[in-house]
């Protein structure tokens, strides 16, 4: 029995892979699973290669995990495209198709010889069954669900509700192929056993990918308008809201550019409604300008980045952690703007509830920090209680305020009643152009230092936000293990794996990234001397801005790594095992006292 | 046909739409004319000033919002109708009126110009047109002549000018009309018809800068030269003759309403209107957006 598999499968883009991949996830969530599927591609639109790799687990899962406990190859010339990406070790089972005409004691996989090998004629048994080649992938379906021992009616179920519309013949070849598979693979066992242990008693999940859930946490934040243009791997979040905004209200504007898209929402969030844009690093780039007015002008707007390989148009399919050092320092003047990431599909919802909130209660930009990985990647999700959810709503001027409005009166807060078009009384200038208190342009020194002063201060309260944090592990900890974003899942599957092999070690995610809580950071650092920073990106981008806040023990090292270059678990904590033997080392050299 | 006829909803005067800020602008500059003019149309339409939105870009004639009692917006250079229709899809009970000068709405924000013309959100959009970058002292604009010496072409300018009106005929723009403050009553009723025409409307104005335009410009000039498209007997109807007659642009001053579509086609928010009606119904409230991500056990 197993409590946790990794199955990887790569293909042509026609085999219908991530959809066999989202069929064996959605079957695993029915039954009360935990799972992590994502997906990977070639540059095509249609055919190149495409994969997914899918780890189910019989608890929370973070992170997509590491080597391969079964491969399914339905063409090796695709399948080694992946590289890294789809790890054959020592203990993977390797599944392929007859048709490669590969005989199992020569794959082309170097230097790796797998625990199990097995040629399987999954194109004849579709074509025999399905009727077509196209039937392969739920052929393998079949295979996995047998050897896995799990999903067999609830992929069943799923076959009927995806195909249903196709008509009767399809549903029965594909039911045909399915079970094909099935059979197969009980006349088959492997010698490694593969099955799947008894699901938590929890229940269904969700299933969610990043960029919907983002989408619908939007519309239960109580957005109203989305303004934005289509840019891989964001994209999915218009969709979502282009079908679903409608029905409650809101609008959705496929803007001309870039630009124009976040325009359309500092104009909606100027009328008074909570606005959202996304977009991916080049798009960044673009609506850069537009933060700056909104900042100065202190409107509230949610601005997601889906960030991927860069710089310009770099790697558009696959995800990275670039673009922080972009979110923190590309306005120009002196600003700040809040900066949140969150570490997986399902944390998407509440950090875009956050976005919204933040950026209403202190009239700002905030920026969402996702990636193509928490973006389009499925997993298995706790159903959402909408009720548990706080809504924050902008400061609106009282009657006896709009009598006499001020619109950036100077507060104890630095946070100004807003009012918008339609309130009366509450007419004011809003610009780009700095103002005084009534909004009316100025180039004194003396009011640009006072506004500056009220814009920045104003964010003080956010840096005490220590709910925005993940801490773990025991207060005293000498080593440190610091991560964010996507990365951060498997920098805390780590943690654990550490800590049960004995290692003094404490964790820090942040989930707010900018303004950076120096004082969160001083007490986390406080007892550590050694320790490791693990991102997705070349530059160590998280290392460096804490390096400019807070000050970061000498010992700290980093553990960064360009985009679609996967980090292990296992990997940090050879890393962690490593700075812990010179941790000791420091430990000796110390004079001892008297 | 007009579409003056119609009476102001509330009774107000130019004086209610002026603000208390004291213009930046050079004295003589052509802008004082046009705000004027916009007092005026406000007026005769009669909307609240606290029910009008008035966004620009960035230029000296940007500045605009500002000498009114609207809400205003005074956003970045070129980007005055994006923003623009964000506030009228966000609340299309809102008037909305857009202003810039010809260096944001040709030039650094000529790209939105189309959209907005294919978009049409209900809003009138009065381009001041000088010729000139006057804040920036004095370099070309996308509408200087050829050869023009400014600042920035000291041997001067080696490009044709943009021309607005067939710019936005092309497009296919259901309301374009020129004015000039050198005829402010003329100008305060196109601005007027623009407000009221359905949808989105674009008005060019020739108004002149006293301190880096040319001697031909200045409103003295202009009174000399401009001649009313409907003394030509010019039929706002016909978009062909409106093509025809803009292609004068830069040696004639024609005035007046060059197009106005007879039956104007939909505006976005009242195809927006119609797809929240349809579309409400199939849900009771928002958590039903989280239905998507349900899997349910066969």
């Amino acid at each position: 029995m197993n409590t946790d598999l990794v199955i990887g499968m790569a293909g042509s883009g026609g085999d219908g892979i991530v959809s066999a991949g989202e069929s064996l996830l959605t079957a695993a969530a029915m039954l009360g699973y935990h799972g992590v599927l994502t997906k990977s591609f070639g540059p095509q639109i249609r055919g190149g290669e495409s994969s997914f790799r899918l780890r189910l687990c019989t608890e929370k899962v973070l992170n997509p995990g590491g080597a391969l406990d079964i491969a399914v190859a339905l063409n090796w010339e695709d399948f080694l495209k992946f590289g890294a990406e789809l790890p054959v070790g020592g203990q993977t089972t390797v599944v392929y198709d007859s048709n490669t005409n590969v005989a199992p004691g020569k794959l082309p996989l170097v230097g790796v010889t797998p625990a199990e090998v097995l040629s399987v004629p999954i194109e004849q048994m579709a074509r025999e069954t399905g009727g077509s080649d196209r039937a392969k992938n739920t052929v393998v379906l079949g295979l996995m669900s047998g050897w896995m021992g799990i999903g067999r009616d609830e992929v069943i179920a799923g076959i009927r509700k995806r195909l249903s519309k196709k008509g009767a013949e399809i549903v029965e070849r594909a039911e045909k192929a399915f079970l094909a598979g099935l059979e197969y693979a009980q006349q088959h066992p492997l010698k490694t056993d593969r099955l799947m242990g008894e699901p938590p008693t929890t229940g269904a999940k969700f299933v969610v990918d990043g960029n919907d859930l983002c989408a619908a946490a939007a519309i239960v934040a109580g957005c109203d308008f989305f303004g934005g243009y289509p840019i891989t791997p964001s994209s999915e979040i218009m969709h979502f809201l282009g079908r679903e905004i409608w029905k409650h209200g809101g609008t959705m504007l496929q803007a001309e550019d870039e630009i124009a898209g976040i325009g359309a929402v500092v104009g909606a969030s100027f009328a008074g409604k909570k606005a959202l844009t996304a977009t991916s690093g080049p798009g960044m780039s673009l609506k850069t300008e537009m933060l700056g007015l909104a900042s100065i002008a202190e409107l509230p707007l949610v601005c997601v980045n889906v960030q991927r390989g860069g710089p310009s148009t770099g790697i558009p399919t696959k995800g990275e952690q670039s673009d922080l050092f972009q979110a923190v320092f590309s306005a120009h003047g002196d600003v700040i703007r809040p900066v949140l990431a969150a570490v997986s599909a399902e944390d998407m919802f509440p950090i875009t509830i956050e976005a919204f909130n933040l950026a209403e209660y202190y009239q700002t930009p905030v920026i969402i920090l996702s990636d193509q990985e928490v973006g389009q990647r499925k997993e298995t999700a706790e159903p959402i209680d909408v009720a548990a959810i706080k809504l924050v709503e902008r400061q609106r001027p009282t009657g006896k305020e709009l009598e006499h409005y001020t619109r950036f009166r100077f507060t104890e807060t630095g946070i100004s009643p807003i009012s918008h078009p339609g309130m009366k009384g509450g007419n004011y200038l809003a610009s780009g152009i700095e103002h005084n208190e009534l909004g009316a342009p100025t180039a004194s020194g003396e009011m640009h230092s006072r506004m500056n002063d009220k814009r920045l201060r104003k964010f003080d309260p956010l840096k005490q936000r220590r709910d925005l944090f993940i801490v773990e592990g025991s207060a005293g900890a000498p080593l440190g293990l610091v991560s964010w974003g996507s990365v951060a899942g498997i920098a805390i599957e780590a943690f654990r794996m550490a800590v049960k092999q004995g290692l003094q070690v404490k964790l820090l995610v942040p989930r707010l990234l900018y303004p950076v809580a120096e004082a969160v950071y001083q007490e986390f650092f406080a007892s550590i001397t050694r320790g490791l920073v693990v991102e997705q990106n070349h530059q160590s981008q998280l290392f460096r801005l804490l390096r400019m806040f807070v000050d970061v023990p000498r010992g700290i090292e980093t553990l960064a790594k360009s985009g679609s270059n996967p980090i292990t678990p296992q990997e940090v904590v050879d890393r962690l095992r490593q700075i812990s033997l010179a941790l000791q080392r420091d430990q000796h050299q110390q004079p001892s006292e008297g | 046909m007009s579409t003056l006829t119609a009476k102001p909803i509330q009774d107000y005067t130019s004086k209610d739409y002026k603000s208390d800020l004291k213009p930046i602008w050079c004295p003589g500059c052509g802008d004082f004319g046009v705000v004027q003019a916009i007092y005026r149309a406000l007026a005769n339409v009669g909307r609240a000033p606290h029910e009008i939105a008035f966004v620009s870009g960035i230029g000296c004639s940007s500045r605009i919002p500002g000498y009114t009692t609207a809400y205003g917006f005074n956003t970045v250079h070129g980007r005055s109708l994006p923003i623009a229709q964000g506030i009228k899809l966000a609340n299309p009970e809102l008037l909305v009126l857009c202003a810039g000068g010809d260096g944001d709405g040709f030039s650094i924000g000529g790209g939105h110009v189309a959209h907005a013309i294919r978009r049409n959100v209900d809003m009138t959009y009065i381009v001041m047109d000088n010729q000139i970058y006057g804040l920036t002292k004095g370099q070309l604009s996308p509408t200087s002549r050829r050869g023009l010496a400014t600042a920035s072409s000291a041997l001067g300018s080696m490009e044709s000018p943009v021309n607005p009106l067939l710019y936005v005929l092309g497009y296919g723009a259901q309301f374009v009309a020129q004015g000039t403050p050198a005829d402010m009553s003329g100008l305060a009723t196109i601005v007027e018809e623009g407000i009221r025409f359905p949808g989105f409307a674009f008005i060019n104005v020739q108004s002149p800068c006293v301190t880096y335009g040319q001697e031909d410009q200045m409103l003295k000039a202009q009174k000399a030269t401009m001649q009313t498209l409907e003394s030509l007997g010019h039929d706002p109807a016909d978009r062909l003759a409106a093509m025809n007659l803009a292609q004068a642009y830069g040696e004639k001053l024609y005035t007046g309403v060059f197009f106005r579509q007879p039956e104007p086609g939909p505006t976005f928010e009242r195809l927006a209107r119609e797809r929240h009606e349809a579309q409400r119904a199939s849900v009771s409230s928002r958590a039903d957006v989280l239905n998507a991500f349900r899997v349910k056990k066969p």
